[in-house]
């Protein structure tokens, strides 16, 4: 397996590049990128030549994260000031617009079955759940405090949630804080299921294998990509070779390898089978912030493809093989 | 000789190995062997040295170096380290002071994690003996480590004992010093390390923290430097240099040094920039970088662009633009940069604050709020960020109270913020300003007052006490004091602008605090028409017209690019503002122009029709003028009194200036009187009235003049009157002086201390012409009188002073080496007027007046010692400075021109240049003046040919005086001496003629001048040695002259001359009464007098009025200049009183009469007499 670099568009965006997600393929057109940046716009590409579909603006700051349903016929979009824009992904027809307090949204996720999304709730120390139909509040799914609430610190800060991911059977949702804690709940009885250990600095981007529901691979802070089964509480393997912290993670359509995105400027392509890096790519000068694979789909296009975006305001695509 | 080595170690090996082997049983013999075999180096060799090693410590137990080299062995050979810490530890224990133990001992335990083993064992070691350094050392990093500080301080302070040129110890005692918070200390140490080791980036930085931490942000700022010199890729040293350079700025712009700050700003940013690309993941560089930002954003000053006469309103908005812009761009860098921050570290609370203030800036310069979509503001709802991730933040609350935009919100928020904390005086501030804002002034004034007694270093309050000043009943000076404090801690643009206004209200406008003030808030706002018309009215008080032209210029450009509605009122004040302002400035034309603009919105008032008019009149446009006067004549009657005084004056000054003085008292006369009850307009219609001979305006003068009222006014209506009498008790040409001099006399017996009065009445008493008045002149004027005192009114004391000292030549004269004055003023105790022009030249050079009466002075002094070289020399540079000002090219100046230029032309020929006399007497005879100036520089021309002896110009010259006439007499007597001295040609008695003529005028002086006339003619006649005609004129003279001694001593030496001559006494006697005379008017004892007036007596043989007058004759000399006949005569004078022996308090006895014929001949040996009489003295003695 091995990346090839295909394309890089400069100046892609007016400033850092924040978040970056596949807007899967649909009847009428092919998977389309789907970028956020600071400098307030999201913007749409389409591959394999990165050309500029659309802008987007509307947000007061900085795009933090963006999600696609799995229809790829709408998209999310989340700013730092917690406002939450659902769109049309053709149209770009504001389908709702979702405000939370500030600091109470950070990562977005739609599940795979496409009727809910999830919010990582930032200083709430919780998973906000929307319904997609009627864009209602459907849950709110908190991080128990492991030593129960502690009354002279008040402040959420210990527990600020950071990411989310959904199992690819959608039964499963984790989150990752900002002490390193993992989380899992239960979708379906909206309960907290238990923590899984091992990272000590934040954890900044997780997903599940697409293949196996119950392996979970987390990005952190502390430099190190682990692997975990999320149903057996355990910790599988921890993978290291990023010389900063590890801001994003994807893995592969078939399950077989996982991309990283980090503070040291370089994507790396890791083997599952070999739980090593084989590939590190450093065409980026700033951090790369999100790394994402293609889904499969669409007319014609079997081969696999990764894009990253990073702060020196770029977007990458590479070729998956 | 190395094989010798080794053969001999060898020897000395095997010699050893024997005696091992000798007696197996000496501990130190098989420790020596294994020394030695151990320094061989090889494996076997140490194992073997191993063996005898242990031997020796199993014999000898307490050798402690057996067991080191076992424990060296056990660590390096075998590695076995159980056995190599058992070993070591017995060497440590059995000397705590074997550092190499020691030191291998902790490193094993490192190795192995034992953190605390390796503690207790320091502790250990270090307890036992206090030279076991390494113990200490160890023990201070370990404690350092385990963040003991204070214990960590006491031991690093023991080790460096041990090792004082460690810099690592220096730097870990540094930083446990820092720790524990005694930062002075830390300081130290660190210094310290830095000195050791000049390459310590940690201590640098550090120290560098330490420095910005105690806010000295310029040694910090050094500190950094020094380090990135040595590690530039240092983020750490970055960053604070970055916040030290951050801290500058903020100190600077709190100073009001906005430009200064902004540049330090930049500096920061770039530096703090490239931190951000050492270390993209760290969200604190990313906030510094927000905080600069946002800090460049808030100072960016605004600047003129275009520097140029011509306002350009292009410019302007162009550069009010690129200014916005500027701000604009770095508040949205800030807005980014926090971003960044919390993109990264999204829980930290306070960069949620920072986003929202950093919002509100960009909104707050926008002023536009455009695609937000959300109900809440941005920055409301990022404050409320902040709130939800701390809410026990105080802080927090009272940002979202000053952020938000509901009311009601706001004011939850504060008062949740005091609920935490009480004494938080922010709080109060805004909660103040709020209420304020909301129209509670009950309330505001709580808030305020309690935040300022919490904290009275926070200017909000300040500036809050003074803008609601009426309702606290303070008075308009408190409130701009409060107002200066709150811009003195923070430079705020709305605070300034207050100020300016509280000045406007308080009358300080022209104070400087102000004006800075005002140009700061200008670079800080200058959207704001607010600001610049404020400046302009700050400038229009300290007389900068042009800028203030300017400044209302910008304003109402400001008005028109500034979308909020503005009251038409506010651009009319500020049209007129720039009306008045370009009137001022001398500007008509464009005044005229904006008054037009006014009057054709209508908005003409009052003030406006004046500045119309007066433009008008200005432009030459008189009728026009006058009917706009009568507009505002007209609309008089309904006019706020305010503006009656300003008006009414207005009127009346514009109806004298345009139909004249007739028409103007008409006018005056028609109006209704109460008008003219103001002391402002009893001076116009007093200076009115002064002006008119039938004196119509008297009941309306007299009625207004009791509005005079306070002590300055009622001496400047004095003033006023003074220079009335003059034009109206003057004849057509000459001003009426003496009635003036009258008027001020009594009015100055009411004011002693108005220096207005004394001025003017010295200036008057100069300009009389009379004999005696020059010297009243000089007496009446204080120039002791502080300087400002003494700028007031026509002419400076010192300048009387100067002329008066001019006008009578013993003013000043304290030599009596040259001269022996015979004025009987007695001004010889004024201060000298010499050094008191030079005291006045030092103080303003620029000032000509004073250059040109120094030089006059100066003639004066010169003339009196005979022009010395030294004092020609200074003189003609003097003059030849005062010559090259382009002042003397003016018409008004042409008559000091032609003094100067008769001073060059006297030097030249007292120097014996008859040429650069001649041309500087001929420049003078051609400037532009009355003949009876001119007169003079013929009469120069006159004494430079004479001393030519070129009779024919001299004749030519002649004539021409006599055609041109002078009124001053002194003139004519000097023409009338040259006449008679050179023998010119003159069929006619012209000259008596005219000089009766001129002096008919003035009584007292007209005696004078015939009496010096007469002098004139006597000399004559004494050089024509016609004694009895000499006589007779001089007889004249002192009949005249009254009590002249100069003159009574000319008479009495005719006299005794004639006497002499033709032996007739009763010339002796004549002789003794005008000497007797010239003896009693003399104010200092003159010369030769005495010696004359004993002649005569003698001569009449009353002996004891001879001894009597050589006495006095004795003293009146100064002692170095005796001539050799006084003492003559005293050495007869002594040989009188030696034969009849009188009492020895006479002076002739403090030597004896030979002695004195010796000083005779003595100064002066030529004359023969002496000589004789000493010959006689010598026969005496002989025999």
């Amino acid at each position: 397996m091995k990346l090839a670099g295909l394309k890089s568009v400069e100046n892609a965006h007016d400033d850092s590049v924040w978040a970056a997600t596949w807007v899967p393929a649909t009847e009428t057109r092919s998977a389309l990128l789907l970028t956020g940046s600071l400098d307030e716009t999201v913007r749409l590409w389409s591959s394999d030549e990165l050309v500029l579909e659309r802008t987007n603006t509307g947000h007061c700051l900085g795009v933090a994260s963006v999600a696609a349903h799995p229809s790829g016929l709408i998209a999310a979009s989340a700013s730092l000031d917690s406002f939450v824009r659902v769109f049309d992904v053709d149209t770009n027809a504001t389908i709702a617009t979702l405000e939370a307090p500030p600091s109470e949204v950070w990562q977005l996720r739609f599940n795979p079955q496409g009727s809910t999304l999830a919010v990582a709730g930032g200083g709430s120390a919780s998973i906000k759940l929307w319904d997609t139909a009627t864009w209602d509040l459907i849950a709110t799914l908190p991080i128990p405090r492991p030593e129960g609430p502690k009354p002279s610190d008040k402040s959420g800060s210990k527990k600020f949630v950071l990411s989310v991911a959904w199992s690819s059977d959608g039964k499963r949702l984790a989150c990752g804080s900002m002490d390193g804690t993992i989380s899992i709940f239960d979708v379906a009885r909206a309960k907290f299921l238990h923590h899984l250990e091992g990272h000590f600095m934040p954890v900044r981007s997780l997903v599940y294998s697409p293949i196996e529901p119950r392996l979970l691979f987390t990005a952190s802070d502390d430099m190190h990509v682990h692997m975990y089964d999320a149903e057996g509480k355990s910790l599988v393997g921890a993978m290291s070779g990023h010389e900063s912290w590890v801001l994003s993670v994807d893995v592969s359509p078939d399950g077989a390898a996982i991309a990283t995105g980090s503070s040291d400027r370089t994507v790396r392509l890791w083997d599952l089978s070999m739980r090593a890096a084989v590939q590190t790519m450093s065409n980026h000068t700033d951090q790369v912030w999100g790394v994402a694979f293609r889904p499969p789909g669409g007319s014609g296009v079997r081969t696999g493809r990764l894009a990253s975006v990073s702060d020196d305001k770029s977007i990458s695509l590479y070729d998956y093989s | 000789m190395e094989k010798t080595e080794e053969e001999s170690e060898e020897a000395v090996l095997k010699r050893l190995e024997e005696s091992v082997n000798a007696c197996p049983d000496d501990p130190s013999l098989h420790f020596d062997l294994g020394v030695l075999l151990w320094e061989k180096g090889g494996k076997s060799e140490k194992e073997k040295a191993a063996e005898h090693f242990v031997i020796s410590a199993k014999l000898h137990p307490q050798n402690g170096a057996a067991f080191r080299y076992l424990g060296l062995y056990y660590a390096q050979v075998s590695a076995d380290t159980q056995r190599a810490l058992k070993c070591y530890q017995r060497a440590v224990s059995l000397n705590p002071d074997d550092s190499h133990s020691g030191e291998a001992l902790c490193d094993l335990l490192d190795q192995q994690g034992k953190e605390s083993l390796e503690a207790s064992l320091c502790r250990e070691a270090s307890a036992k003996s206090p030279k076991a350094f390494w113990a200490f050392r160890r023990l201070g990093f370990l404690q350092l480590h385990q963040n003991k500080w204070s214990e960590a301080v006491q031991s690093l302070q023991h080790a460096i004992r041990g090792y004082p040129t460690s810099a690592d110890l220096w730097q870990a005692l540094g930083l446990a010093y820092q720790r524990l918070g005694r930062f002075t200390a830390a300081v130290k140490s660190y210094g310290r390390a830095i000195e050791l080791d000049d390459t310590d980036v940690f201590a640098l930085v550090e120290s560098g923290n330490i420095f910005l931490m105690l806010g000295s942000f310029k040694k910090g700022v050094e500190q950094f430097l020094q380090a990135l010199d040595i590690s530039p890729q240092s983020v750490s040293a970055q960053y604070g240099l970055a916040s030290g350079l951050l801290g500058l700025a903020e100190e600077c712009i709190n100073l009001g040094a906005f430009r200064w700050g902004a540049s330090l700003l930049e500096e920061a940013s770039s530096v703090a920039k490239a931190g951000t690309h050492l270390a993209g993941n760290i969200s604190c560089i990313w906030k510094l970088h927000g905080d600069i930002q946002l800090a460049y954003a808030k100072c960016f000053p605004w600047t003129e662009q275009g520097q140029g006469l011509e306002f350009d309103a292009e410019a302007f908005n162009a550069s009010i633009l690129y200014w916005k812009q500027t701000c604009c761009i770095a508040a949205v860098s800030a807005k980014r940069s926090y971003q960044r921050a919390l993109h990264l570290a999204p829980w930290q609370a306070n960069i949620y604050t920072d986003i929202a203030i950093a919002s509100d800036l960009i909104s707050s310069l926008n002023k536009s709020y455009g695609n937000n979509l959300n109900a809440w503001q941005l920055s409301a709802k990022m404050a409320l960020g902040a709130l939800l991730l701390e809410g026990d933040n105080n802080e927090f609350w009272v940002a979202l109270g000053c952020l938000s935009d509901h009311n009601a919100l706001k004011q939850h928020a504060l008062i949740r913020g005091l609920q935490l904390d009480v004494s938080l005086a922010v709080g109060w501030a805004y909660l103040g300003k709020l209420y304020r804002k909301e129209g509670a002034k009950q309330l505001a004034k709580q808030a305020f007052d309690c935040a300022r007694s919490i904290d009275p270093s926070l200017s909000l309050p300040w500036a809050g006490m003074s803008a609601d000043f009426h309702a606290r009943n303070l008075a308009p000076d408190e409130a701009f004091e409060s107002c200066l404090r709150a811009v003195q801690i923070l430079p705020l643009a709305e605070f300034q602008i207050g100020l300016a206004k509280l000045a406007l209200l308080s009358g300080h406008l022209s104070s400087s605090r102000v004006h800075g003030a005002i140009l700061q808030a200008v670079q800080h706002a200058p959207h704001s028409p607010e600001s610049h018309n404020l400046n302009g009215l700050v400038c229009e008080s300290r007389f900068d017209y042009q800028s203030a032209a300017a400044a209302y210029r910008r304003a109402r450009c400001a008005i028109s690019s500034c979308s909020a509605s503005i009251s038409k009122s506010y651009t009319r004040d500020i049209s007129l503002n720039l009306a008045r302002s370009l009137s001022k400035a001398g500007n008509a034309t464009d005044a005229l122009l904006e008054c037009e603009d006014l009057k054709k919105e209508g908005m003409l008032d009052a003030e406006g029709l004046q500045i119309y008019a007066f433009s008008l009149w200005q432009l030459g446009k008189q009728d026009l003028a006058l009917s706009f006067v009568r507009n505002l004549a007209a609309s008089v009657s309904t006019m706020e009194q305010k503006f009656v005084v300003a008006s009414v004056s207005f009127i009346c000054r514009m109806l004298y200036c345009i139909p004249g003085l007739d028409s103007a008292i008409n006018s005056i006369l028609k109006m209704p009187e109460k008008l003219f009850q103001n002391s402002r307009v009893s001076f116009i219609v007093s200076a009115i009235h002064a002006l008119d001979q039938s004196n119509r305006l008297e009941s309306v003068v007299s009625s207004s003049r009791s509005f005079v009222q306070s002590p300055v006014e009622v001496a400047g209506m004095h003033f006023l009157i003074a220079l009335s009498k003059l034009v109206k008790q003057g004849t057509e040409f000459c001003l009426g002086v003496q009635s003036g001099i009258a008027h001020l006399r009594k009015a100055l017996h009411m004011f002693p201390n108005s220096s207005l009065m004394r001025n003017l009445l010295g200036y008057l008493l100069l300009s009389s012409k009379e004999w005696n008045d020059t010297h009243v002149a000089t007496r009446c004027c204080n120039i002791d009188a502080s300087d400002s005192a003494n700028k007031v009114g026509l002419k400076s004391a010192s300048e009387i002073l100067g002329a008066g000292a001019v006008a009578c030549y013993a003013i000043g004269n304290k030599n009596r080496k040259f001269s022996f004055p015979t004025c009987t003023y007695q001004c010889l105790k004024e201060p000298g007027a010499i050094q008191q022009l030079q005291k006045c030249l030092r103080q303003e050079p620029w000032n000509h007046n004073f250059r040109y009466l120094l030089i006059l002075n100066f003639i004066q002094k010169a003339r009196e010692e005979r022009f010395p070289h030294n004092l020609c020399v200074v003189l003609k540079r003097l003059i030849s400075v005062a010559l090259s000002s382009d002042l003397y090219t003016k018409t008004d100046m042409s008559y000091q021109k032609f003094q100067l230029l008769l001073c060059a032309s006297e030097i030249s020929l007292q120097s014996e240049d008859n040429i650069g006399c001649i041309n500087h007497a001929k420049n003078a005879s051609t400037l532009l003046l009355p003949d009876d100036y001119l007169f003079f520089s013929h009469l120069q021309l006159c004494r430079a040919y004479a001393a030519e002896s070129d009779s024919l110009n001299l004749q030519k010259e002649y004539i021409r005086c006599l055609e041109l006439k002078t009124d001053y007499h002194i003139g004519w007597i000097c023409l009338k001496f040259i006449e008679l001295r050179y023998n010119v040609q003159n069929d006619t008695n012209i000259l008596e003629l005219s000089f009766k003529e001129s002096s008919k005028e003035r009584n007292y002086s007209w005696n004078m001048g015939m009496a010096v006339f007469n002098l004139v003619w006597g000399l004559i006649s004494l050089r024509n040695e016609d004694f009895l005609s000499a006589e007779e004129f001089l007889a004249q003279a002192c009949s005249l002259a009254g009590a002249e001694s100069c003159l009574l001593l000319c008479h009495g030496a005719t006299c005794m001359e004639l006497a002499r001559k033709l032996c007739d006494s009763k010339f002796l006697l004549l002789a003794v009464k005008s000497l007797t005379k010239a003896q009693e008017t003399s104010v200092i004892p003159l010369p030769i007098v005495s010696a004359l007036l004993a002649q005569a007596e003698g001569s009449l043989n009353s002996k004891e009025k001879w001894e009597k007058n050589i006495r006095l004759e004795w003293f009146s000399w100064p002692p170095e200049m005796r001539p050799a006949e006084l003492f003559f005569q005293m050495h007869l004078l002594a040989r009188q009183s030696k034969s009849v022996s009188i009492s020895s308090s006479n002076v002739e006895l403090c030597q004896s009469p030979q002695r004195w014929i010796l000083r005779a001949i003595h100064t002066n040996p030529s004359c023969t007499r002496y000589w004789k009489v000493l010959g006689r003295f010598d026969l005496i003695q002989r025999s």
